[in-house]
């Protein structure tokens, strides 16, 4: 890895990635790179909790679901604006992963699987039910809000770059706080962390918390973009499988991971989904079987020598 | 009051299916400590092996059992043999991981083959019903039910009254003493692992006779006998009666008092206050390592 | 000796207990642990002094480890109660109670594997006393030179030989600011001038004002350090006193009888 020069050519990149929609490109490409940001986004996200920490969490798509709901509410029936609506949508995803975070980062790791993957499950079961049982009659067609029409490609373009830069800033910055101390000390040895003065709960919680924001905030963002939402969309499970295995290849638990993760998987979803629909999910598959047999680093954590501080 | 006694019974019978699927999750991970994330996928493909035989070859489905039941030992050994072992000693974090990767497999590869369309396997009696009293009995539901008192005693009989069982009960205590005793651990976790696909197998047989059956139909599955197991106790293999009866009335009762959609909502909120208030099941003998 | 146990009063580092040098700093009255049907720790009362060395000696399965773990909080007692500098800490969370000034090495040493060593010990700098970055750094790095680990700051601590391990664990523990320091059987595997290294920091150790406690079955160590020692067995104290008469005790000798302990002197 080129220690010195590594941060100037990510600015130059960064700077670069400005201007690609002036520079005449494609109107697919520049939504293709906007798709990658957010992906980038989702997985960045799901590596600051269950990266670091190392509980794995199979619900996020539960944060994000909430946050296409509430933006979308709030965007349709409210006429609020966009930016205030992800806003809400990240700070409703965030309390609503208070209640949740607590009980659960308590459990062992896998049962801290499964339950966030009932939590989200049972989430979208709820919203499936919510007219029937609360007798309220906001939906058209199963389930669905839509909302109102959105501005071009670029807009989302800015806006996921934005998200994008915010949340890879925020992981690295965590990465080299008290905070991120703390959570890794937790992955390793979590006993003994709580016994070196490490409030491994609290820690825990602050990071899911965090965590569920930008996916709230990001669904929301999202729910604009697809401007019709069903709760089998935005609750879908694989979406968290894809912000796993996005995280896994790039390196779980490293801050350019996702980076990695997303761009390199997205762009083989492109390629794949539309003639070999099946076939994309198989590969993925095929990732996870052999990232945990022979690769448990991922990309970037392979490529770093141990012992020295990834950036 | 018809009706309370109908739901509740068929609730007992929806039990029973549940629990039939689910013992294999649970012997899995007692001896193993692997939580099996393509655990649905075993009824899945049982289902689909009986479905074609059915429709290709016109062959009853209660007597594809055994063959299924052959074919998903196979199929769970030689997948334990070569791929899971390698994480059998590492933090079961790993092993979830691993598994779900080859659930998305087996489960995306079936949609291609199969395509995604429903399918059911109707034979000549499939809907025939015992008639007790005005309460209907589904008679293959109940052969399902049967089954899985079967298969609880068969596996307690496998378990305390072989050599096998006794090596496997060995290895699920204490691996290191069980190696230095003699035991074969590869192998024994192998056969363990082959014994849950078959008997999971045989009951994704016997399901596609009155479920619909399709390829993506194992997450759901699993989810279900995660739920079983985590209520009955965690490696506790007699638990999982306990758990698919209690979630099979639940979710029956619901579906006829309140809403069909809120008793599918109903398994994941009761899963999770499980693992969170209780996570060692109803009677406190599961495992919780 | 009284022990006061006034509500929230100022009672961390500096705060007025302690000034109070009239009581014990650690103390266990009636504690009781049970796992099952068995009690790994029964009714067991002790107390530590201010800036002294206490030994604690035992067969295996004494209920010696466990009872760490009640102090630092890892078990709540099923009876009894932990006093730290007269305020009860049992049933606090054991970073609540390392914050608040003790620390313990385990017998099987659990270093932050895929972190540096001078990150491992930063983890207590940054959270048992809740310094900033820089003065966490700061102070680690001159704890690693004091235990003898400076020239390896930079090595991962997976890599790092098991008796480095144990200084690790132990700088780790100085690092949180621990006044209290529970060594859990920290010489185990040492030869004998390893041995008397850590005799010679654990000395240097608590002419800086810190309390010891440890655990072991180095006889020689135990009672040439100590200047007092408790002697427990099935979990039930036995013995308590100097060194000098906890050797002749008959009790002690009939608890270790049969048991082939090498390093006996």
């Amino acid at each position: 890895m080129l220690k010195k020069s590594s941060p100037l050519i990510l600015i130059l990149i960064t700077i670069g990635l400005l201007f690609v929609p002036f520079g005449g490109f494609s109107e697919y490409f520049v939504r293709l790179l906007a798709v990658i940001f957010l992906w980038i986004g989702k997985a960045g996200c799901w590596n600051i909790i269950s990266g670091y920490t190392g509980y794995i969490d199979f619900g996020a798509v539960g944060y994000y679901g909430i946050g296409s709901y509430v933006t979308a509410l709030l965007m349709s029936k409210g006429n609020a604006p966009f930016l205030v609506s992800i806003l809400v949508s990240g700070l409703v995803s965030a309390l609503i992963a208070l209640p949740i975070g607590l009980p659960t980062l308590r459990l062992r790791g896998a049962y801290f699987g499964i339950a966030t993957l009932a939590f989200a499950e049972a989430m979208k079961q709820i919203i499936l039910e919510f007219d029937k049982t609360a007798g309220v009659n906001f939906f058209e067609g199963p389930h669905g809000i839509t909302l109102p029409i959105g501005p071009k490609n670029e807009f989302f373009y800015y806006i996921g770059f934005a998200v994008m830069v915010v949340v890879i800033g925020i992981a690295y910055w965590i990465k080299r706080s008290k905070l991120g101390y703390a959570l890794r000390a937790i992955h390793e040895a979590e006993q003994a962390a709580e016994l070196s003065g490490v409030d491994t709960l609290r820690s825990k919680v602050k990071a899911y918390m965090i965590s569920a924001f930008f996916l709230g905030l990001i669904g929301g963002i999202e729910a604009y973009w697809l401007t019709y939402i069903t709760p089998h969309m935005v609750f879908d499970v694989l979406i968290t499988i894809q912000m796993v295995v996005m995280s896994l290849l790039g390196g779980i638990g490293t801050v350019f991971g996702p980076v990695v993760g997303a761009s390199f998987l997205t762009i083989l979803y492109e390629l794949l989904h539309r003639d070999f629909p099946y076939t994309y999910t198989i590969i993925v598959g095929f990732i996870i079987v052999v990232i945990v047999l022979l690769m448990p680093k991922g990309i970037v954590g392979t490529l770093t020598p141990a012992g020295r501080r990834e950036p | 009051m018809l009706l309370f006694l109908q739901s509740l019974l068929n609730g007992i019978l929806l039990g029973g299916i549940y629990a039939s699927y689910s013992a294999g999750f649970s012997l899995i991970f007692g001896v193993m400590g692997v939580i099996n994330l393509f655990h649905g996928e075993m009824v899945m493909l049982g289902a689909f092996l009986t479905y074609w035989i059915f429709t290709l070859f016109h062959i009853d489905p209660f007597l594809t059992v055994p063959l299924s039941f052959f074919s998903l030992f196979i199929f769970g050994y030689l997948i334990q043999r070569f791929v899971i072992n390698r994480v059998v000693e590492a933090p079961p974090t790993n092993s979830y991981i691993l598994t779900f990767g080859i659930h998305l497999i087996v489960a995306y590869a079936a949609l291609w083959i199969w395509t995604a369309d429903f399918r059911t396997v109707t034979t000549s009696y499939s809907g025939m019903n015992a008639n007790m009293g005005g309460i209907i009995i589904p008679y293959a539901r109940l052969v399902t039910f049967v089954l899985a008192l079967i298969v609880v005693a068969g596996l307690y009989f496998l378990l305390y009254r072989t050599e096998i069982g006794r090596a496997i009960q060995a290895t699920a205590q204490d691996k290191e003493i069980a190696r230095l005793m003699g035991v074969n651990i590869r192998q024994i976790f192998a056969i363990t692992f082959g014994i849950g696909a078959a008997i999971t197998g045989i009951a994704g047989s016997l399901i596609s006779t009155y479920f619909i059956i399709f390829p993506q139909m194992g997450l759901s599955y699993t989810i279900v006998a995660f739920c079983v197991v985590v209520l009955g106790g965690m490696g506790y293999i007699p638990g999982v009666l306990y758990g698919g009866l209690i979630l099979g009335v639940v979710q029956s009762l619901t579906a006829t008092y309140l809403n069909a959609g809120l008793s599918g909502a109903l398994t994941f909120i009761l899963l999770f206050i499980m693992l969170v208030l209780r996570p060692a099941g109803i009677l406190g003998r599961g495992i919780v390592e | 000796m009284k022990i006061i146990n006034l509500p929230l009063l100022p009672f961390g580092k500096g705060g007025w207990r302690d000034l109070v040098v009239d009581m014990p700093i650690l103390e266990g009255r009636d504690l009781t642990k049970y796992f099952g049907a068995l009690a790994a720790v029964h009714a067991i009362d002790f107390s530590v002094e201010k800036g002294e060395i206490l030994g604690m000696i035992g067969p295996n399965g004494a209920g010696k480890s466990t009872l760490f773990s009640v102090i630092t909080g890892v078990y709540k007692p099923d009876e009894g109660e932990v006093f730290f500098k007269g305020r009860k800490i049992s049933g606090l969370k054991p970073h609540a109670i390392c914050r608040m000034g003790i620390a313990k090495t385990a017998q099987l040493v659990q270093p932050f594997r895929e972190m540096t060593v001078l990150e491992n010990v930063l983890v207590g700098g940054l959270h048992g006393k809740n310094l900033s970055l820089s003065k966490a750094t700061q102070e680690a790095e001159e704890i690693l030179e004091c235990v003898g680990l400076g020239a390896m700051k930079g090595m991962a601590s997976g890599s790092i030989t098991v008796p480095d391990r144990r200084r690790l664990e132990l700088a780790r523990a100085l690092a949180t600011g621990a006044e209290v320091l529970l060594l859990d059987e920290n010489m185990a595997g040492l030869n004998p001038t390893e041995i008397e290294e850590v005799l010679k920091l654990l000395r240097e150790i608590r002419d800086q004002g810190k309390t010891l406690v440890l655990v072991e079955h180095i006889m020689r160590a135990v009672m040439g350090i100590s200047d007092r020692i408790i002697v427990l067995n099935y979990g039930e104290k036995i013995a308590e006193g100097i060194p000098a008469e906890i050797a002749n005790h008959q009790k002690v000798i009939e608890a270790y009888l049969g048991e082939k302990h090498a390093s006996y002197r």
